[in-house]
This record gives C-alpha cells, sequence and structure tokens, in this order.
C-alpha cells in the first residue's frame, strides 16, 4: 500500500521527464522548421529589413561625333553625405562644413539633425571643394564617386545632344533619345540599418556597388560641319536682326545628319540658365510654311507625272492671276516663262499653272511620297509632322497656293530630307543621327545603316530638276547669293510669310526666308538648308540664307576635302534681283582662304578647341581634332609651310 | 554540522552544468548588448556579478540543511504574501505594473521569490498529508487556497508571466503527489467558466491583445504582433549554422524587442543556427533530468517534493521563454534561467539550483 503511491510517484516523475522531452523535441523540431526549411524566405524578409540602398548616379556612356571627337562625357565626381550618427560633434562639424557647403550653421545643423542618418551634403561637387572637405577629416562624412554630365564643347551641337538633369536621365535630344542605351545600371551604396531605419556605421559594411557604365554613342554628326553651320547661322540671324534660324547640313545619298544648327542656342552645361525658346530644336520641333523651295517637289512630281516638259512655257499673266476668286501676285511681271525659269525666278504663277496642270490628288501623293505631312522618323524625340491638308479638303485657291508652298507646313529636317531625295537621285532616305552604338569594352553593339524609305522619282527627273535648280543660283536668279566658288550649286530660295497668330491671316511684315540646295551638283555630297526666321533686313531668302548657305557649303567642302569641279564657270559677280549680294570669301584651289598668310601652320598650343575652331576657320585650314580641352600638340610645328596633302592635327588635353 | 560528506557528495555536476549555461548566457548578452549604446557597466559585466552573486546565494542555501526550510515554510509563505499585499498598497509603479516594493535600502518584486515560497510550502504541507489513490477535491482545497491567494495577487499586479509561473509550479507539484482523475475533470470543468470570466473581467487588453497576436501574429505586425514577427524572422535567418558571434544582423541592428533579456534567445539562435539552438536545448534538458533525477533519489518526502518543485520551476521557465522565442507560445515575459541578463531570475534560479544542490548532497545523510 505504501509502494503503491511511491511507485506511481516515480511514474509520474518519468511522465514529467518524458514530457520534457517531448517539449524539447518540439523546441528542436519548430527550430529546424524556421533555421532549416524556411531559411530562404526568413533570410530575405531580414536583408530587406537591414539594408538600406542608396541610389548612386549611373555613368552614362559618352557621346561622339563621327570622327569619335567627344560631343558629351561623363566625368567622376565626388558626391559627399554624412552618417549623423558617426558624427562625433555634430554642432563643431555643421559649423566647420557649412561654409565648404556654402550655406549657413543652423540650417546645416538643422539638416543633420532631422536625418536619421545618412544624408547627402553635396553632391557631384567639384574636386576642390571635395578636397577642403576631406582636409576637415570629419568622422562620419564620407565620399563615393558619381558621373556628371559635361558637354566639353559647350554649345556646340547643343540641341542635337540635349542635356541630362540633376537625376541622371537625359531630358532632351540624342540624351532623351537614346537613354536606355547611353545610362548605365545604377550603382547603389548598400547601408545597413536598424530597427529605428538609422544607418550603422560603415565599418559593419556600407558596401558600394559600382554600377556599369552604359553605351557610347557615335554620331553622324561631325564636329567641325556643326561649327561651321552654327556659326554661319548665328551671323546670318544677327546680321539680319532675325528673330531665329535653323540650318541643317545632311549628307544626301545616306540620310547622315552632318550638322544641325539652331539660332539661338545655349551651353548644356547650364541649361537651366536659358528660357525654353533656346533649348527648343526647331530644326525638328517647328513646322513653318516653306513657301518656294516647295516648287522643286511639284516641279518633280509634275515632270515625273509627265504632265510637263522640261520645255514647256507657261503664260505668267503679267504678274497677276485669278484662280478660285482670289489674285495671285509675282514679285517681278513675266508674260511667259519656261519651268526651269519658273523655278530661276520663283514665279508663283507659274507654280499654280504646273499645279493645275498636275492636280490635286497626284500633287498630294507625291507630297506625301516627299514625306511632308509626316515625321521623317529623325532619332531625336519631339519632332512634329508639319501640316498637310488630306486632298480631299483641298478648296478653291488650295491646289494654287499648295503649289507655292502656302498652306502647307513643314519642318527643316522634311525639306533637308525631300530636297536630298531629288539629290541622290530619287531615293527619300530616313535622316538618322546615332551612326553606331558601342559599349564601354569598345565592342560595337549596334550599327545604323543608312535607310531607304522609298523612291519617289525617277533618277532622270532628278536629274532634270537638280539642272533646273542650278539655274535658281545662275546669275539673274534668285539665289545667286548661294553660289560657291569652285561648285556647281543647285538650290532654291523660300520667301514664306507667316501666319500672325493674332488675326490668323498673314502677317504684312513677318517672314520665314529660306535656302535650301545641294552641292556639287554633279554628285551631291551635301544638302544644306538654311532657314531665318523673321528677318528685319530683308524677307528675301535668297538675301538673307543664301549668303549662309554659300558659306557653309564653302566651308564643308574644304573640311570635308571634296574635290572643285572641273570647268566651272566663275563666280556671278552680279547680286540677287532683290539686292547686291555682301562681300563673300573668294576661295582658291588648293584648300586655303585669301587675307591669311596661307600655308604656314599657326601656333595653337594653349587654345581651346573653341579658338582652334575659329583660327581653322579664317584660315582655312582643315585641322584634325583629337581630344578635349587645351591644345598641347600640333603636327605640323608653328610656322611651317602646310602642303595640302599634310595630314594637320592638333591634340587636347582637358586641363586639370 | 559540516560533515565532510557534505564535501564528497557535492553536486558538482549540476553546478558546472548551470555554470556552463550562464557562461554561454554572458558571451550570448555580450553580443546582444553590444549594439547598444551603454552608459556606465556593460550588461555582460554585470550579469557576471549577478552570476558571483547567484552562486554565493547558491552556496548559502547549499550549506544550510533544507530541513530546516520545513519549519520556517509557512512563515515564509504568510512573510512574502504580507509583501505582495504591500505591494498593491504602497508598490513602485512603473510601465502600468506595479510590482515594486521599497524596502528601506533596496527594492525588490515580491512575485518573484514567491516561485521558491509556493515550492516551500507544499513540499511542506504534502509531506505532512497522507495521500491514498490520489487527491479528492476535498484535499485540494486547502492547498488550492493556498495557491490562489498570491496567485491572484500577482495577476492583479499585474505580472500574468510570474502569475501563470506559480500556478504552474504548483499544479506540477500536484500532479506529482497525485489528483484522482475524477477531482481533475471536476477542477477542468470548473476552469472553463473561470477563464471565460478571467478573459472577460480580469485579464487586461495587452495581455488579450498578446494572445490574439500569438494566434495570428500579422494581424498587427507593427504593433503587438512586431515581437514574434522579429523573433522569428531572426531565428529562422540564422539558418543551419547561424550569422557567427557578433554578426547576427537582426539583433546587433535591433530590430528584436528585449534582446538581452526576455528574447536572448532569439539572438543566441540568430547567431549559432539551428546547430546552436540544439546545444542549448540539450544543456537544459539535461538541467531537468538532473533535477528529476534528484527528486527521485531522494529519500525523504519534502526533499523529493522540493526538488520536483524546483525542477519544475526551471521546466516551465524554459519551456515558455523558448516557446515564446521560436512562436509557439504568446509572448509571456518570462526569461530564460541563467540565460537571459536580469539579477532577480538569476537570484530566483540560482537558489532553486542551490535547493537541489542541497538535497543532492544530503541524500545520504539519514
Amino acid at each position: 500500500m505504501i509502494d503503491k503511491p511511491e511507485k506511481w510517484a516515480r511514474v509520474r516523475m518519468r511522465l514529467a521527464a518524458a514530457l520534457f522531452g517531448l517539449f524539447c523535441l518540439l523546441v528542436l523540431g519548430r527550430s529546424f522548421y524556421l533555421q532549416v526549411l524556411q531559411k530562404d524566405r526568413l533570410v530575405k524578409i531580414a536583408e530587406k529589413q537591414h539594408q538600406r540602398v542608396v541610389p548612386l548616379t549611373p555613368s552614362r556612356g559618352a557621346i561622339y561625333d563621327r570622327t569619335g571627337a567627344p560631343l558629351a562625357v561623363s566625368i567622376e565626381m565626388d558626391s559627399c553625405y554624412a552618417e549623423t550618427r558617426n558624427l562625433e560633434n555634430l554642432p563643431d562639424a555643421a559649423a566647420k562644413l557649412a561654409p565648404l557647403l556654402g550655406t549657413t550653421k543652423d540650417q546645416l545643423e538643422a539638416k543633420l539633425k532631422a536625418s536619421k542618418n545618412f544624408v547627402w551634403l553635396a553632391r557631384r561637387m567639384p574636386p576642390e571643394a571635395a578636397q577642403k572637405i576631406r582636409d576637415l577629416d570629419l568622422d562620419g562624412v564620407g565620399f563615393v564617386k558619381e558621373s556628371k554630365r559635361f558637354y566639353p564643347n559647350s554649345e556646340v551641337a547643343a540641341h542635337v545632344l540635349g542635356f541630362t538633369g540633376m537625376d541622371p536621365g537625359g531630358l532632351e535630344g540624342v540624351e532623351k533619345k537614346y537613354d536606355s542605351t547611353i545610362l548605365g545600371n545604377t550603382g547603389f551604396l548598400v547601408t545597413e540599418r536598424d530597427a529605428l531605419g538609422r544607418d550603422v556605421d560603415q565599418k559593419k559594411g556600407t558596401e558600394g556597388k559600382s554600377g556599369t557604365k552604359g553605351n557610347n554613342l557615335y554620331l553622324t554628326l561631325d564636329k567641325n560641319v556643326q561649327y561651321i553651320a552654327e556659326k554661319e547661322l548665328a551671323k546670318a540671324v544677327e546680321t539680319n536682326q532675325a528673330r531665329a534660324g535653323i540650318a541643317v547640313v545632311m549628307e544626301p545619298d545616306t540620310g547622315r545628319i552632318l550638322a544641325m544648327a539652331n539660332y539661338p542656342t545655349f551651353n548644356p552645361n547650364s541649361y537651366f540658365k536659358y528660357q525654353g525658346g533656346a533649348l527648343r530644336n526647331r530644326a525638328i520641333s517647328d513646322s513653318f510654311e516653306p513657301g518656294s523651295t516647295f516648287k522643286i517637289f511639284l516641279v518633280a512630281s509634275a515632270l515625273e507625272n509627265r504632265v510637263i516638259g522640261p520645255r514647256d512655257y507657261f503664260n505668267c499673266e503679267n504678274g497677276s492671276y485669278n484662280v478660285g476668286g482670289r489674285t495671285i501676285h509675282d514679285t517681278h511681271r513675266y508674260a511667259s516663262l519656261n519651268v526651269p525659269q519658273i523655278l530661276k525666278y520663283s514665279s508663283n504663277i507659274g507654280a499654280a499653272k504646273i499645279g493645275s496642270r498636275l492636280g490635286p490628288e497626284r500633287l498630294y501623293q507625291a507630297l506625301t511620297g516627299f514625306g511632308f505631312g509626316d515625321r521623317t522618323d529623325v532619332d531625336l524625340p519631339g519632332e512634329t509632322g508639319g501640316y498637310l491638308r488630306q486632298q480631299s479638303k483641298w478648296y478653291g485657291v488650295d491646289l494654287a497656293t499648295i503649289s507655292f508652298g502656302q498652306g502647307v507646313s513643314a519642318t527643316a529636317i522634311q525639306i533637308a530630307t525631300a530636297v536630298s531625295a531629288v539629290a541622290n537621285g530619287g531615293n527619300l532616305m530616313r535622316p538618322y543621327l546615332v551612326e553606331k552604338v558601342v559599349d564601354d569594352t569598345g565592342q560595337v553593339v549596334k550599327e545604323i545603316a543608312p535607310q531607304v524609305k522609298r523612291r519617289v522619282i525617277s533618277p532622270e527627273t532628278a536629274r532634270t530638276v537638280a539642272r533646273m535648280l542650278e539655274g535658281v543660283v545662275d546669275e539673274g536668279g534668285t539665289g545667286t547669293n548661294a553660289a560657291v566658288e569652285g561648285y556647281r550649286v543647285a538650290g532654291k530660295t523660300g520667301t514664306a510669310q507667316k501666319v500672325d497668330a493674332a488675326t490668323h491671316g498673314y502677317s504684312a511684315s513677318k517672314r520665314t526666308a529660306s535656302f535650301v540646295g545641294f552641292v556639287p551638283l554633279e554628285k551631291p555630297r551635301l544638302t544644306i538648308l538654311v532657314v531665318v526666321d523673321e528677318p528685319k533686313t530683308s524677307p528675301y531668302g535668297g538675301v538673307v540664307a543664301a549668303p549662309a548657305f554659300s558659306a557653309i557649303a564653302q566651308q564643308a567642302l574644304c573640311y570635308l576635302k571634296v574635290p572643285p569641279e572641273k570647268g566651272i564657270r566663275k563666280k556671278v559677280q552680279q547680286g540677287p534681283r532683290e539686292e547686291a549680294p555682301p562681300p563673300q570669301p573668294v576661295m582658291e584651289e588648293g584648300g586655303s582662304v585669301d587675307g591669311v598668310e596661307t600655308g604656314t601652320m599657326p601656333n595653337f598650343r594653349g587654345m581651346s578647341m573653341r579658338q582652334v575652331l575659329r583660327v581653322m576657320e579664317k584660315s582655312g585650314l582643315n585641322v584634325k581634332l583629337q581630344g578635349s580641352g587645351r591644345a598641347v600638340e600640333q603636327h605640323p610645328p608653328p610656322g611651317s609651310r602646310i602642303s595640302t596633302q599634310d595630314q594637320v592635327w592638333v591634340r587636347f588635353v582637358p586641363s586639370a | 554540522m559540516f560533515d565532510r560528506r557534505l564535501f564528497t557528495n557535492f553536486d558538482w555536476t549540476l553546478l558546472a552544468l548551470v555554470l556552463v549555461i550562464c557562461s554561454i548566457g554572458v558571451v550570448n548578452i555580450y553580443s546582444a548588448a553590444s549594439s547598444y549604446r551603454e552608459i556606465g557597466t556593460p550588461f555582460f559585466i554585470k550579469q557576471l556579478y549577478w552570476i558571483t552573486a547567484g552562486i554565493v546565494l547558491c552556496l548559502t542555501v547549499c550549506s544550510l540543511d533544507y530541513h530546516m526550510l520545513e519549519d520556517f515554510a509557512y512563515w515564509l509563505y504568510g512573510g512574502i504574501l504580507f509583501l505582495l499585499l504591500a505591494v498593491l498598497v504602497v508598490g513602485k509603479t512603473s510601465m502600468g505594473a506595479t510590482r515594486w516594493i521599497h524596502l528601506g535600502f533596496f527594492t525588490m518584486q515580491p512575485s518573484e521569490p514567491m516561485k521558491i515560497v509556493i515550492i516551500v510550502t507544499f513540499a511542506r504541507f504534502f509531506s505532512r498529508y497522507p495521500v491514498f489513490q490520489g487527491l479528492t477535491l476535498k484535499d485540494l482545497a486547502y492547498p488550492l487556497m493556498l495557491l490562489g491567494a498570491p496567485a491572484l495577487l500577482i495577476m492583479k499586479q499585474p505580472d500574468l508571466g510570474t502569475a501563470i509561473l506559480v500556478v504552474l509550479i504548483a499544479g506540477t507539484m500536484l500532479l506529482y503527489v497525485g489528483v484522482r482523475w475524477t477531482s481533475l475533470a471536476t477542477l477542468f470543468a470548473a476552469a472553463i467558466p473561470l477563464v471565460y470570466g478571467g478573459w472577460r473581467f480580469v485579464l487586461h487588453d495587452y495581455q488579450k491583445d498578446r494572445i490574439y497576436n500569438f494566434l495570428n501574429p500579422d494581424l498587427d505586425p507593427q504593433g503587438s504582433g512586431y515581437h514574434i514577427i522579429q523573433s522569428k524572422i531572426a531565428v529562422g535567418s540564422g539558418a543551419t549554422f547561424g550569422k557567427g558571434f557578433l554578426h547576427g544582423t537582426q539583433s546587433q541592428l535591433r530590430f528584436l524587442p528585449e534582446q538581452h533579456t526576455d528574447f536572448a534567445f532569439s539572438v543566441f539562435a540568430e547567431e549559432w543556427g539551428f546547430i546552436g539552438c540544439l546545444v542549448m536545448v540539450v544543456l537544459y534538458l539535461f538541467l531537468i533530468l538532473w533535477g528529476l533525477g534528484i527528486a527521485s533519489r531522494c529519500n525523504d518526502r519534502f526533499g523529493s517534493l522540493l526538488a520536483v518543485g524546483v525542477s519544475a520551476m526551471l521546466f516551465w521557465h524554459i519551456v515558455i521563454n523558448m516557446g515564446m522565442v521560436i512562436g509557439l507560445f504568446p509572448v509571456v515575459g518570462v526569461p530564460l534561467p541563467f540565460f537571459s541578463y536580469g539579477g532577480t531570475s538569476m537570484v530566483t534560479s540560482m537558489v532553486g539550483v542551490g535547493i537541489l544542490m542541497n538535497i543532492s548532497m544530503r541524500r545520504f545523510m539519514f
């Protein structure tokens, strides 16, 4: 009896032991479940909790022109941050840092105190400033490399390149269009943080994961041609007190854009200081009434459709002609003109008559064929397609006015592309700016080939029209100022009335003056369009835009070493019908220009690229530019004579 | 009184076991508190002081024959009960609970010694109480009153963790003594309305929240469910071999609450992984089995009841703390004996171990 409860007590004790053993198994089972089976999930949650990721500005690839000259580069700069928990004496640190950061001690102190731990003090700061902060040797202040966009040539090609914002994305131009190509992967600063969101000190693992570099772009643009175009455009706009201007230089056979200049321009290194008007790439985003340059396409399609012959005469009604209840006027009175003369003298009445012979359907078809009313798909953001009304909605006088470029609108790039089709024998090309994409190891990722969109006219028609357009520049034509010494030029002036925004009618005084053409005539290498908006000196394209065309063509042909054509006539000295031409530089064979000591190499050392370009342009030298920054080396040495065969180059090194 | 046999029979194994657990605990507290911005003595140093004090206390308890406790049992019980009452009247309130009483030169928490005192009291009661075929309801009436008074007082403070522990320790002793199935069933039936009433009228909202959150911690992951979720993340992300000493991210970055006290085991599990957990569980299992072994080897009823009670005390602390840390049980503020930082727990546990050693070394003394 006594033993029995005793025995039971022992059993119960064993039971208790077993129970605890069981519990221990349960604990182990549970920890096995958590630590082995559920591990992956819980580890991930833990990481998410304790890691804070601070994104760093990724490095963008560089943009080069077609010769490899840098147009946009990314440079590594120091960004400075503070980890407030590691600052030993916060007010003291704030007092030391504030003057270097250009702020007040109180503001900085408040900023530091407000942050849980990590705070950027200055991003992408100049090296000297960074060094000053480094010299303070403060605990809790660190640096990390971030990249900043830099445009070594300042304004050159600003509108094509665009710019980037404070965050690394491209905001305009090629920078925007090719953003995903250029932009590298974002780097990260990984810091650990505790439960209150404060970062823990760096010793425990602020680790930078640097981003990868983006791809580099090679443009079709030529920095020198671009510079020439910009300079001549600026000159044309400024001397004529105009509002704005556009110049486009294109390779007609391929659609490669060699230059795309805008006025007013801006410096993409400090784009934020400019008004919207200066930032806009008018060559693609502004459409305007083309005026007489449109007659090129009218005549081309009329010839192509065989409704006219090259020698057909049209009655030009002595300068006044009634169509659809409206009267069309010519500047000068003509009784009768043949087709080349209609182009040469730019007769609106003649154009209207060709238009009526062609008929609205075929004219509309031809114009859409040349790409009007539709975007050219140039690789830039923000392109507009101009305005070409549906043919079914042409009424009354529309056929006549559209024939000479009124009541339609087009962009500069559209006109340049369409004229290139005439120049290259009838192929409408897709204009483009990016030649190839190269990754940071130099491997070509993508190469863009010229792309024929469609054939718009036959080679014969193209040749006939080109010959006719030569007459425009010839003696007595509207575009004599466009003549280039040593080359045969085909082109057409354009003078369009601007629509007044207030009255919705044509403005009495505002004009868009333009000149478009290609050169040399037989094997065109360049299509050049110059548009001057609201010139005050003279409304005529032949007076305002043609000289710029001539200057650009002359310098670009020289730079590109295009051999002058044989058997060319002497340059016309008589001015266009409206006005005497401004004095023009006279070209001699051999590639140098009068007025400069020919054939001696100037001393370029110490000059900036801009200064070198200026000298180049003055002396007509074709200099190969390497690198960026200040000139340090040149060939041949200063003062030595240069023969045309000589390779002339100047090497630049970024100034410290 | 200081027999040589006392020395030869001294339970070195138990002492060694406790010291091993304490050492691991100190190392772990060093890691758990290394992320704190500490002012004054670091926690692991303070813990070393407490261990030293605990061992001195433990040896003191050893040196006095435990049979003396039999005589003092009711006096102790009465004294502590008085203090518990006093706490309600003149206690020090902190963080919404009144648990501390100021005794001139030091403050104490009378609910803590109650854990030991209830063991002594029950051992004293049942050592003289003849039991045949288990306790009847009538037999239970007096011990339940002995238990109920302090349990309710502690609950009122409120200190749910300690109250539960006191009840569990006493309950385990009752089961060891033997309760009739019929009485057990009746008690259980009576407990249902009691539990319901307790839920409705006694439990505080934060206590209810803990139970809700245990059932579904995702209800409020940033609020009251935070502890369980964070502890599970810390333990789980430790994986098989752990993140290494001082390298636990969740603990070093202070995601864990109370990580040097109640959640010390989370830190350990994170840094040492499943292998570490295995070692600790085996150590504790060994400790409990050793305690129960002392109980079964003891020749007098009072001694073996005492040993069972002390084992049960350690047992339930371990179960509740570990269960909480790995998300098996709701969050109840119960420390892990010898492992969590804290003087109170260390003293209580060391006194318990002292009693065990006392019994162990005197088992041949009759």
